[in-house]
């Protein structure tokens, strides 16, 4: 039985670290929310891509709200050499993850 | 000499492309999932310590150096360019080259956005008196700041004059690492082995280890550290291993 609940807990754990879903599909709401910017859903699907394969490289994604928006730019900037991008991938990557960080 | 000049230059444009970093890792005995970025070079060398004392005591330290090295988005490979090791035993002392080998990396799935990120993992690897085949199922998935990672291999082993020493091993990994933060990770590492000498169970050979890791990264270079100690009582065993790896990309 003590083994149950624990196992019980880990689950919820797992769960609720599951349920914190820290890099969403790109939506229609989501490129609405880069009016003014003016970026396509396909940079923001490719900024997607992106960010799931080359950051985690080196470390875990971190939840958008973590940085400000504006602190966002120069983050991606930072890394991008070490990941390899190509100025475009680092613009979709910050894209999505400023369309991201406007719908928070 | 001409020849060295030349050899020299090839390498040297090699590595004038190649400039971004392959990745760091969160775990020493297990192999994670993700796969290096297109382009990258890395070294990475791994030096492990190994004591044991049952029933004679005996330490080895081994020595690996691999150049790592991301084709695509989904695969990589690497050269393992030497693989030696010092040991010191009652019965003998000194430095032996052991083999060099090759690696292949091919990942299907993504660990952040898909349920389980896989991977799958080809080795082989031939020295004088040694030639291996490893292959390996990489599981991995990120919940947050959390790894967790599981990894299952499979190898056979072929050593001593003429290959006539063979063996099979199987082998299951699981790991779990925390980012404190981007730089830094702790984490924990078990492994099990089961050894089957001449391809037969009749020993029964199963050993379990088990130990917290530690790694550390900053610009293009990462550090490594696990500590393993051996929660069975197998014969000709360490009683505890430490592995360092320790990366840069050019």
């Amino acid at each position: 039985m003590k083994k149950i609940s624990m196992l019980s807990v880990v689950v919820a754990c797992l769960s609720a670290c599951q349920l914190t879903d820290y890099v969403p599909p790109v939506d229609p709401q989501m490129a609405a929310a880069t009016r003014g910017r003016h970026v396509d859903v396909a940079t923001l699907r490719e900024g997607r891509r992106l960010l799931v394969h080359r950051c985690i490289e080196c470390h875990t994604l971190p939840p958008v709200w973590h940085y400000a928006l504006e602190d966002w730019p120069n983050i991606v900037n930072s890394m991008s050499h070490r990941a390899s991008l190509k100025p475009v991938e680092r613009d979709a990557i910050v894209a999505y993850i400023l369309a991201l960080r406007s719908q928070r | 000499m001409r020849l060295a000049l030349r050899l020299s230059i090839f390498v040297a444009a090699i590595l004038l492309t190649m400039s971004a970093f392959g990745g760091a890792r969160h775990f020493t005995y297990l192999y994670e999932a993700p796969t290096s970025v297109p382009g990258s070079l890395e070294l990475e060398n791994w030096i492990t310590w190994q004591r044991g004392t049952n029933p004679a005591r005996f330490d080895q330290v081994d020595f690996r150096h691999e150049l790592e090295i991301g084709i695509t988005d989904h695969l990589q490979a690497s050269i393992y360019l030497a693989d030696w090791f010092y040991e010191n035993d009652p019965s003998r002392s000194g430095f032996t080259y052991s083999d060099s080998a090759i690696e292949l990396i091919y990942n299907l799935t993504n660990p952040v956005i898909d349920p389980v990120g896989l991977s799958v993992y080809g080795e082989i690897s031939g020295g004088r008196q040694h030639f291996e085949l490893e292959s390996k199922l990489i599981a991995q998935k990120n919940l947050g700041q959390l790894i967790l990672d599981y990894n299952i291999t499979l190898e056979a082993e072929w050593e001593e004059q003429g290959l006539q020493k063979h063996q099979g091993e199987l082998q299951q990994a699981l790991g779990a690492s925390y980012e404190l933060s981007p730089r830094i990770s702790v984490g924990l590492e078990f492994l099990h082995e089961f050894v089957f000498p001449d391809w037969g169970d009749e020993e029964k050979i199963r050993n379990v280890f088990a130990g917290p890791n530690v790694a550390f990264r900053r610009g293009n270079w990462f550090v490594t550290v696990t500590v393993l100690a051996q929660a069975t009582d197998t014969p000709n065993e360490a009683d505890f291993m430490v592995r360092t790896i320790f990366g840069f990309g050019f």
